[in-house]
């Protein structure tokens, strides 16, 4: 177990500020940087995190409608979930166990180190897309729980990493709403504080490396 | 009730992808963490888009609980804070109805929600009590309201490295307190 004193007394009050959420957006994303690849630093995070909790005992509780429930299962799961057909639903089962066994392994192993997450999302909600990045093996894990591309056109991720000029081409999205896209070698790093854009093209994708149709959906990519 | 084992099996389960764990840890922590989002953002609206976030990132996260070494309330409570801080940040006015957002929810708690946090709340206080008032106060607002370094030192009528400069002293004070 990782103690106080095997740290410096900066970064204590540097890990303390973050938990305490008073890091400016610049600060936060640099820390967050350096906690991705420090286990040590992660623990004196948590140290933090469970000493304020017990102040968290004066957040009175208030029970939410239950329309946020039923907006989160729509969310993670898709609006349809409760009114399949025993074959539709059967055949859905299919596809998830298939699904299961060749990205599963992506999508549900065990994650040591940290994870970021995007939810890319169109402003009405009509496309939804669920990203999550493993930096450890380079690979987005994505889930499409609202919208499609429409006939005869295919939708493109893109990468727009802080700073940079231009979005970067991360691949058409399959077809399935459960898919993985690996990230290459030289945007790995750049994907903490970037934003992950979907965009309308023709089928192949972009035929100029920049996108060419509608920009239907975004979302940042933020540490969970 | 739910006890603090059962919150633990909850995510354990739901990290598997099982919806049912999903929607008993939903029922038993929703009302808490609602109430995070709420105290944080003080909109109603605005706490329910966030306790959505919170969920979903649950959901997504859980599986990776396991090896975290949080207790599963820390950990619900963190994330639901952070992300009701993020939304906080990315707005531009604050809201000011406050006494709206709690007349609307006029719910008591249930049992289930009687609970969770049983921890060593005389430990904070007693280390925030080792603090100077002020010092101790500025932590409080920071993590119970989200106050930036601007907001507290606005409010401590003290100028923004003053502020910085007191509350990382304090900080430092306040970890080797929680550490002995």
């Amino acid at each position: 177990m990782t103690q106080a004193g095997d740290h410096d007394k900066d970064d204590i009050s540097l890990v303390g500020e973050y938990a305490l959420h008073l890091l400016d957006a610049g600060e936060r994303l640099a820390f967050e940087k350096r906690l991705a690849g420090d286990p040590s630093l992660r623990a004196l995070l948590r140290e933090w995190d469970e000493g304020f909790v017990s102040l968290a005992d004066q957040f009175e509780e208030v029970i939410p409608p239950p329309r946020a429930k039923s907006a989160i299962d729509a969310r993670l799961f898709g609006p349809a979930t409760a009114r399949f057909s025993l074959r539709a639903g059967v055949l859905a089962l299919a596809v998830v166990a298939a699904l299961a066994f060749f990205v599963g392994p992506v999508l549900w192993n065990t994650p040591d180190g940290p994870l970021y997450v995007a939810d890319i999302a169109a402003q009405d909600r009509t496309l939804v897309v669920e990203a999550t990045f493993d930096p450890d093996t380079a690979v987005i894990a994505i889930n499409r729980t609202a919208g499609a591309a429409t006939t005869g056109r295919v939708l493109e991720l893109w990468l727009i990493a802080e700073g940079a000029p231009a979005p970067v081409s991360l691949g058409v999205m399959p077809e399935a709403p459960l898919a993985t896209i690996a990230v290459p070698e030289d945007l790995r790093t750049a994907m903490l504080g970037a934003t992950l854009a979907i965009s309308d093209e023709p089928l192949g994708g972009s035929p100029t490396g920049a996108p060419t149709g509608a920009v239907l959906a975004a979302g940042s990519i933020t540490l969970l | 009730m739910a006890t603090i084992a059962d919150i633990e099996g909850m995510i354990l389960r739901t990290g598997r992808g099982d919806r049912a764990a999903f929607s008993l840890l939903y029922e038993a922590t929703s009302a808490k963490l609602f109430g995070v989002c709420l105290r944080v953002l003080n909109n109603r609206a605005e706490a329910e888009d966030a306790l959505q976030d919170v969920y979903v990132k649950v959901w997504q996260k859980a599986s990776g609980y396991a090896v975290n070494g949080y207790s599963p309330m820390t950990w619900l409570i963190t994330v639901a804070r952070n992300l009701a801080i993020d939304k906080l940040r990315a707005r531009k006015a604050p809201a000011k109805n406050i006494e709206d957002a709690y007349d609307l929810a006029d719910n008591g708690p249930t049992p289930e929600m009687a609970v969770v946090q049983k921890s060593e709340r005389a430990q904070i206080d007693g280390c925030l009590d080792e603090l100077d008032p002020t010092h101790a106060d500025a932590v409080r607002g920071a993590y119970l309201m989200g106050d930036t370094y601007q907001d507290l030192a606005d409010r401590a009528g003290v100028p923004i490295n003053t502020m910085r400069t007191w509350l990382r002293r304090s900080l430092a004070k306040l970890k080797g307190c929680l550490s002995r």
